[in-house]
């Protein structure tokens, strides 16, 4: 059995569980637990503190595995060891919560220390029409022109596709045979 | 759903910019201590706006002179709702949202509170707003105002900006952060990090033999620490991230 694995991250209810329950084989499992935090709790009422996993099957022999890392930055501990090997990884942005925005770019830079895998950002919640544009978002964030930024609704299958594949091709780019 | 945060978080003028960008027809929701504050946009544009006062709702500002003092507020807390309805209101804002963040800028004493969120220092970078391309407003640029504008395509650094031009950093500074505020520059990104990461990215996939779940494998630990295992790690091939991509197409 080969095995190819991709990490989902993005700060707090940026979208991550859902992006990998949109797209798995199988029912994602899922290590969420009561938010305890009651500002947390305003925005959800369950967060995933280790991880969340989501598979794809390739082939009989091949399976594309996704990781969903924890969000809240006390569980930082867990991006290193969830990046170990991952051909590249998917940051999820809400573009409905500026609020964000410091959390993930200290995220996005924290992931440049541990790894150098190509990534792309992904604007979620694109099907709210006071949503910020992607646009918008690649300013604030400070990414650099070669690095997409992506419109993603993280409940629709096409849209998630999209940014996986999107992904890959960055990934392609890089693979030599 | 709606598009919520502070002041803090995003400023007023960068909302306008965002409005104009969509653009959105909604309504703004701003409260800051006992003030309240409403803009009605259509199609991205303000066309009115109304500031009051609790408990009793008293009207304190309406229209152009409401945006003004909304623009003034260092902090608030916001919510902007999509509404289609405000398309039929009557339009009671005379002047276009650049011209009324200028305004509230010559009212302002610091700049830097206006965008809490933009660090400018001298050796930031700059370019040309890439969302202000081809869009039309009646904004009127000062002299010192254009000829920062003008420098920016040759000279990215402020640094370079005030020693091409001559003019005080201090001044240089204050002009891009109004430049900034109604949209014309931004600061441009800094390029990849290029600091050594803590592994280089390696192209690997990795064989097991073991039939077991494979969920602990991937989530866990140092390829180390798993050396020895049913497993072996192999360089990926550009044919197996074909053969992805071909499946991804096709789910």
């Amino acid at each position: 059995m080969q095995i190819l694995k991709i990490v989902v991250t993005g700060a707090y209810a940026a979208g991550k569980s859902q992006f990998i329950r949109t797209i798995s084989d199988i029912e994602p499992v899922s290590t969420d637990y009561a938010v305890t935090l009651e500002e947390e709790r305003a925005l959800k009422r369950e967060t995933t503190v280790a991880l969340d996993f989501g598979t794809i099957a390739i082939t009989d022999r091949l399976s594309l595995y996704l990781f969903g890392t924890p969000g809240q930055e006390r569980f930082d501990f867990m991006w290193e060891h969830l990046s170990t090997g991952a051909l590249g990884y998917v940051v999820m942005v809400d573009s409905c919560r500026p609020a964000h925005f410091a959390e993930t770019q200290q995220l996005m830079a924290r992931f440049s220390e541990i790894t150098d895998a190509p990534f792309v950002v992904a604007a979620n919640k694109q099907d709210d029409q006071a949503a910020l544009p992607p646009a918008y978002i690649r300013r604030r964030l400070g990414i650099p022109a070669e690095t997409p930024v992506l419109p993603c609704i993280a409940t629709d299958r096409e849209s998630v596709k999209q940014v996986l594949l999107a992904l890959l091709r960055l990934i392609a780019a890089r693979v030599q045979d | 759903m709606a598009l919520e945060g502070t002041l803090k978080d995003m400023s007023l003028s960068d909302l306008f910019q965002v409005f104009r960008m969509g653009p959105k027809t909604g309504v703004l929701f701003l409260a800051c201590t006992d003030l309240r504050a409403i803009v009605y946009v259509a199609a991205g544009e303000l066309i009115d706006a109304a500031v009051v006062c609790l408990p009793d709702r008293r009207v304190i500002a309406a229209h152009d002179e409401a945006v003004i003092q909304m623009l003034l507020w260092d902090d608030a807390a916001f919510v902007f709702r999509h509404n289609p309805a405000v398309l039929h209101r009557p339009v009671r804002i005379r002047h276009d949202a650049e011209h009324l963040v200028l305004e509230s800028i010559r009212r302002r004493d610091d700049l830097r509170s206006m965008l809490p969120y933009h660090h400018v220092t001298l050796d930031t970078c700059l370019q040309l707003s890439p969302l202000s391309a081809g869009r039309e407003c009646s904004v009127s640029l000062s002299v010192i105002q254009w000829r920062i504008l003008s420098q920016v395509p040759h000279h990215s650094s402020i640094r370079a900006i005030s020693q091409a031009t001559g003019m005080p950093p201090d001044q240089v500074i204050h002009s891009v952060l109004e430049l900034m505020a109604i949209g014309l520059v931004e600061i441009a990104p800094a390029p990849r990090l290029a600091q050594q990461p803590l592994r280089r990215h390696e192209m690997m996939v990795t064989e097991t033999t073991d039939h077991a779940p494979h969920f602990a494998w991937a989530a866990s630990v140092h390829p180390d620490e798993r050396a020895g295992a049913h497993e072996r790690r192999l360089p990926i091939s550009r044919s197996l991230i074909d053969a992805v991509m071909r499946r991804v197409r096709g789910l």
